[in-house]
């Protein structure tokens, strides 16, 4: 079986070669087309004019034709070479490394957040369908999708940091009067545990709720909604009856039985949920002042800064293969049959 | 409480003198926290694409060799660009003929890595100015600063400066953001021969003499200062108040606002209007706002393309605004007005910008538009970048519906701001809003900047050879009177033709700590550390 994976695994990697070279190609030209000349927009200093846009223009290679340009810049890319930053300054590469963790660990902790509550909320609904709770369940969902994230986290630094005060100040990853942990792994949690600082620790814990609490309540819905109607599907089915009739306890037939077999969908589902967070995740980015990937690509679009916007899309694809990937292996563990084909 | 005491490497003389809390109050105290929307992109200003973040930063870090002094306006601090006082420079005299600066250099000043400044360093700062592809050779130009051979060492501390004419914005220019001092020996060990003046080092490393270090930079995220107490530069010998200068990114603007009201943080320049009333009336944070001296907001037309070729068709469209109701709409009224001037043809002063005898007058807009051959108006575009939204989306909705009431049917185009400045730079818009500030608010140089050449920043494309002639009279005139009679023409010409409209100068709003005092607005608009204390 595992041989069966890992041969899977190489096989969807390589076939997605092919995509992975279309989106660079794709964003490459995109940028291009766009209006807006960065020459332009970087060399508007007081007293800059035509000669220092062309110079400026010429260092960044932006005076030759667009397919020299594709073939100098896919040589580059080879060589793991993206290009600076003319919005941050630095090489893409390395902004990219030091905000990555960032968006990662932020998401993660928000899609943990968001299975927790959505699985047993979902799994309830399904058991009380039409109750109270399922309708409270379909409430909750609708507002955390309805309220975008910008306001949601708006509304909770108001109530839990200018109000109440419980939460420290909505800025950045950590106590701006405290220093980070040693970078290891760039997520902080992870740092902070393996030095043992739970000071530390407790501190970044702190920094990430609200915006992960934020993001969390965005993607409630489609998990709690899909778990729901995954379990309602299993939960009428044969197998189930049988259990029953056979008098296994209440709480096995739920989990072992009924919620392994809804989770299929829900896997697929937690699966894109994870991608376009780590994508969309934007807004909560700019609200709580987290230095991420989302943010950061979003800034050198407004300003046309072509390296940063072109390593992102290619950065997204990636993770986006790798997460599909991961999906595979997982549907193989939920339900074997799928790791046969 | 524990990680606080990070703090000590800067506070860490107080921290062993006091011991204990009362020694991290005080070291948060000596600390004064920057929230900002912008990023730091650069250590080097002169480098393309440098942010107006960046030359805050520098202004801090590197010293120039000279600086302008202050002066108050009303409550509040200014610079005076009149005023020109030694940065590193300890005195200076000007030749007869105005042709020669002789600079005396600070016998005691050293550079952040403890070597002393030199003659030398100066000259291969003032030959990088001039000499590298970046930024400050052009804002050089405008001094007649070009060449390296006009910067000569006479001795270990003593240097000249020769010009060709006797420009008068020479001395003006070595006081900008774009003239750092640089620490020569340093700069040169990591210089390559591609890359003679080591702008690629210069990026993410600083050889200054200035009064605060750059501790860590992290471009977006913070960048964190601590006081240079060997700083040869301070005013009369005292050193800045604050030991450590946290400068932190904070995109979302009611965030900043947050911090700024609960005392998080200490200051912020760039709040949105909405917030700052409630900052006004906060228990712990303070507005210092003062009219941008040095800046104008303005309504441009292509005066190269019709309908806006004709100075009729301008002037028609300057009396059809209603000016008090943009002025209260976009910028509540927080600024000075420039228009409803008192006078007719010659203007009280030769101070620009100053209030234009503009005023709403539809009547008079209609007759010109007829004059001009367009008694039934025509239709045009009007554009301005999303950046500046808060302010130009209710300009442009006031300038559509006044503009309507005379016949000119305008469509509005919002641009993003890298397509609106190529736009601009390529001038593809006929009529549009745009600010400007000009470092050196000296009325020729506005009008040598904003009105003559074809270059970017001649928003409305206004030719004019009575204008050039003026401009560069002025320029080279050592005669006071008679550079005030250029200026006034210039003005009265200005006014006579209307190659754009001006509106206001936004106010410059600081928000900051009760506790934070000596605000200066600087001509970079941007917090100089160096100026603030807590009292």
């Amino acid at each position: 079986m595992l041989a069966g994976i890992a041969r899977r695994v190489g096989r969807r990697l390589l076939a997605s070669i092919p995509a992975l070279l279309g989106v660079v190609v794709v964003t490459f030209i995109l940028m291009r087309v766009l209006p807006g000349d960065p020459a332009t927009f970087f060399a508007s200093g007081p007293s800059a004019g035509q000669a220092e846009i062309e110079e400026l223009r010429r260092t960044m290679g932006l005076d030759k034709p667009i397919p020299v340009q594709l073939v100098r810049y896919l040589g580059e890319i080879a060589q793991g070479n993206f290009g600076r930053s003319m919005t941050t300054g630095q090489p893409v590469v390395l902004d990219i490394k030091r905000r990555l963790p960032a968006s990662l660990e932020l998401t993660c902790v928000a899609l943990l957040i968001a299975l927790v509550f959505s699985l047993p909320l979902g799994v309830f609904a399904a058991l009380r369908q039409g109750s109270v709770i399922d309708h409270a369940v379909r409430l909750l969902c609708t507002l955390g999708v309805c309220v975008p994230t910008f306001v949601s986290g708006l509304l909770l630094i108001y109530a839990f940091y200018y109000l109440l005060g419980w939460a420290p100040d909505p800025t950045a990853r950590i106590d701006i009067f405290a220093s980070p942990p040693p970078d290891i792994t760039g997520f902080y949690l992870i740092d902070f545990a393996v030095t043992g600082d739970w000071d530390g620790w407790w501190a970044a814990f702190r920094q990430l709720m609200l915006p992960a609490f934020t993001m969390a309540l965005f993607v409630l819905a489609p998990l709690a909604r899909m778990t729901r109607a995954s379990m309602l599907a299993v939960l009428g089915s044969d197998f189930i009856r049988t259990a029953h009739a056979m008098g296994l306890s209440r709480l096995r037939i739920i989990v072992a039985y009924a919620l392994r077999n809804a989770l299929l969908p829900v896997i697929t589902i937690t699966g894109i949920v994870f991608s376009t967070m780590l994508g969309a995740n934007v807004l909560v980015e700019k609200v709580f002042s987290w230095p991420g990937v989302a943010s950061y690509a979003l800034d050198a679009l407004l300003a046309s800064d072509y390296a940063p916007v072109q390593a992102f899309v290619l950065l997204m694809a990636s993770i986006f293969v790798l997460v599909n990937v991961t999906i595979d292996v997982l549907y193989g563990i939920a339900d074997p049959r799928v790791s046969v084909a | 409480m524990k990680r606080r005491v990070l703090l000590q490497s800067a506070a860490g003389a107080a921290l062993l003198a006091g011991g204990g809390m009362p020694a991290m109050a005080q070291s948060r105290a000596e600390t004064l926290r920057y929230v900002t929307g912008a990023t730091i992109n650069t250590l080097d200003t002169t480098m393309f694409g440098a942010t107006r973040e960046s030359f805050g930063l520098s202004m801090n870090v590197y010293d120039r060799l000279f600086r302008f002094g202050r002066k108050k306006v009303a409550d509040y601090w200014v610079f005076d660009p009149d005023k020109i006082e030694g940065e590193l420079a300890k005195s200076y005299s000007i030749s007869p003929d105005n042709k020669v600066i002789t600079i005396t250099l600070r016998d005691d000043a050293t550079w952040q890595d403890g070597s002393p400044v030199t003659a030398e360093d100066v000259k291969w700062s003032l030959d990088r100015a001039v000499s590298a592809k970046s930024l400050a050779a052009p804002q050089f130009t405008t001094g007649s600063l070009t060449s390296v051979d006009q910067f000569k060492i006479v001795d270990p501390k003593t240097l000249t400066v020769t010009l060709e004419k006797p420009d008068r914005l020479a001395l003006a220019n070595l006081c900008v953001c774009y003239a750092i001092m640089v620490n020569s020996k340093l700069a040169k060990q990591n210089a390559t021969g591609e890359d003679p003046w080591a702008q690629e080092w210069m990026k993410t490393n600083t050889a200054a003499s200035g009064a605060y270090i750059v501790e860590s930079h992290k471009a977006g995220e913070s960048t964190v200062l601590r006081r240079n107490d060997k700083w040869a530069g301070a005013p009369g010998g005292t050193l800045p108040f604050f030991r450590r200068i946290i400068i932190q990114t904070v995109p979302e603007p009611a965030t900043r606002a947050n911090l700024v009201e609960r005392g998080d943080a200490d200051l912020s320049i760039d709040l949105a209007a909405a917030d700052l009333p409630t900052i006004e009336k906060s228990a712990k944070a303070k507005l210092v706002s003062m009219p941008q001296t040095n800046g104008f907001t303005h309504v441009s037309m292509n005066t190269q393309a019709a309908p806006f070729d004709n100075p009729k068709v301008r002037k028609a469209v300057a009396a059809a605004l209603s000016y008090d109701d943009m002025f209260k709409a976009a910028i509540f009224e927080r600024g000075r007005k420039l228009y409803d001037g008192t006078w007719t043809t010659t203007p009280p002063d030769a101070s620009f910008p100053q209030p234009i005898p503009n005023k709403a007058d539809p009547a008079l807009a209609k007759k010109l538009l007829a004059e001009a051959g367009f008694p039934n108006g025509f239709s045009t575009t009007f554009a301005f970048n999303v950046g500046a939204a808060a302010t130009a989306e209710p300009v442009a909705a006031l300038l559509k519906e006044s503009l309507g009431k005379v016949g000119i049917q305008v469509e509005i185009q919002k641009k993003p701001d890298a397509e609106f400045n190529t736009l601009a730079s390529e001038r593809k818009m006929p009529f549009f809003m745009d600010g400007a500030t000009a470092w050196l608010p000296y009325t020729y140089y506005f009008f040598y900047l904003y009105f003559t050449r074809e270059q970017r920043w001649n928003f409305s494309s206004f030719k004019s050879t009575k204008m050039e002639e003026l401009t560069l009279d002025a320029r080279y005139q050592t005669d006071k009177a008679k550079y005030d009679d250029d200026c006034l023409k210039m003005i009265e010409i200005f006014n006579a033709e209307t190659p754009l409209i001006m509106l206001w100068q936004p106010n410059h709003d600081a928000a900051m700590a009760k506790s934070v005092d000596g605000y200066t607005y600087q001509f970079y608009r941007q917090a100089d550390f160096r100026d603030l204390k807590r009292v």
